[in-house]
């Protein structure tokens, strides 16, 4: 079990409803950062991902790694999760 | 919801369909090993009744109708729910909707309605499909599941350009979805690739975002009348007609520049930008079926006949992947109600 996970979204964005729902039916708690209502948070986002795009995944793991993932992405997702 | 609606629609579901014990046995079955170790003779009862993929709107349609009638239904999907209505910003032409409807919203509706009576989504890919026997076996990343009978609908996927650059700055200028990242390109100067009613469309959408946006298009624009003339009355889009796209160049990792050829002069032609959508037409979501001998046609569709049967017996296709589509949501509904109907014959003739 991770950390924290945190996900930059925004909101007409489908593949970050469904990285959403995935974490919820996974059993996983996020927190969320909606750059439609932050965008000055954006940039945040690009520096963490080098993307701009959403979604952006970030897990923190236990030993304080990151592993950062762009898209809705199940092959990569999972593994980082878990 | 008023008194009077919800009497309305209570008086529109089959008192069969609504009672609490049909709910019941809609309920996906639990899936055991279907080969017998020893004997190797496999357990038709216990292979789904239908399995669908790819949860857009033809096999949400198909859904709604295969569950009110009874029969176990799981839909595969590897990516949105919804598919491309699902990241398309505003669906205007889809009747029922006189303000129009997000794509989100409209990919919700059909989710809900059809899980409502006990279709089952899987988020999951199907990497091949043959048929063994009676049934169809479904090769899936976790694993083989069987079903009397399937419905591909797939549906399509944007095109690329092809050209130098585009892959490079993928995701990092280069992109094929508007609602997902244009809000990332605030007061930003965009480039749009297309002339279709999606380039037209999604341009419209990012001006929300954009500082300005120059719509590359290769001929004539092709959208709906609808669409020009939005496109004509909005100051933040420059129309560039009969411009072939080349070449996407970039600096410190990110797109900053898109060349192009004016076909008429053949002069080049550079816009600079921050980024770059691109939505060139459609590619059928078809590459998985490469070791199924499922036959297409030379896109790519599947081939089907006026039942919506491919060539592999008890095997159904409907909606954009189906060689011959409109690529429309209405359409695609109408052929997943079609093909619920054919599939559930199907299924009668079949377990006589």
């Amino acid at each position: 079990m991770p950390k924290n996970i945190t996900i930059y979204t925004t909101n007409t964005c489908a593949y970050c409803v469904m990285v959403k729902k995935w974490l919820t039916a996974k059993g996983f708690s996020y927190s969320e950062v909606n750059l439609d209502e932050f965008p000055e948070r954006a940039k945040e986002a690009v520096e963490v991902s080098g993307q701009m795009a959403v979604p952006v995944t970030v897990v923190t793991k236990k030993d304080d790694s990151r592993e950062v993932i762009v898209g809705y992405n199940l092959a990569m997702l999972a593994p980082a999760v878990n | 919801m008023t008194s009077q609606q919800k009497t309305t629609n209570q008086a529109t579901c089959p008192p069969t369909l609504v009672k609490a014990e049909a709910m019941q046995s809609n309920a996906v079955k639990t899936h055991q090993p279907l080969f017998e170790t020893q004997t190797q003779k496999m357990d038709e009862s216990a292979a789904h009744d239908i399995v669908m993929i790819g949860a857009g709107p033809a096999s949400l349609t198909a859904a709604l109708y295969t569950t009110r009638e009874d029969l176990e239904t799981v839909i595969y999907e590897k990516g949105v729910i919804g598919g491309l209505i699902a990241i398309c910003d505003k669906v205007d032409n889809y009747p029922g909707f006189p303000d129009g409807i997000t794509g989100l919203e409209l990919a919700d509706n059909l989710r809900r309605q059809a899980e409502r009576f006990g279709a089952k989504i899987e988020l999951g890919e199907i990497t091949n499909i043959e048929r063994q026997d009676k049934l169809i076996k479904l090769s899936t990343t976790d694993g083989d599941q069987y079903a009397h009978t399937v419905l591909i609908a797939t549906g399509s996927d944007y095109k690329k350009l092809g050209i130098p650059g585009e892959q490079t700055y993928y995701g990092r200028g280069v992109h094929y979805c508007a609602t997902c990242d244009g809000p990332l390109y605030r007061d930003k100067k965009l480039v749009v690739v297309g002339g279709g009613n999606s380039a037209v469309q999604e341009s419209l959408f990012l001006t929300r975002f954009a500082a300005h946006i120059d719509l590359i298009v290769r001929s004539t624009l092709r959208a709906s009348e609808v669409l020009i003339h939005q496109l004509e009355n909005n100051d933040k889009i420059t129309v560039h007609l009969g411009v072939i796209t080349d070449e996407i160049t970039g600096k410190d990792g990110f797109a900053n520049k898109v060349i192009g050829t004016e076909v008429s002069s053949g002069d080049k032609k550079e816009f600079d930008c921050d980024g770059v959508f691109v939505f060139i037409g459609l590619v059928p979501n078809t590459a998985f079926l490469k070791e199924s001998k499922l036959e297409l046609d030379e896109i790519g569709f599947i081939k089907t006949n006026e039942l919506l049967e491919t060539s592999i017996k008890g095997v159904f296709a409907a909606g954009d992947v189906r060689s011959g589509a409109t690529m429309q949501i209405a359409s695609a509904v109408g052929e997943g109600a079609t093909a619920a109907l054919h599939m559930r014959e199907y299924l009668n003739e079949s377990r006589l």
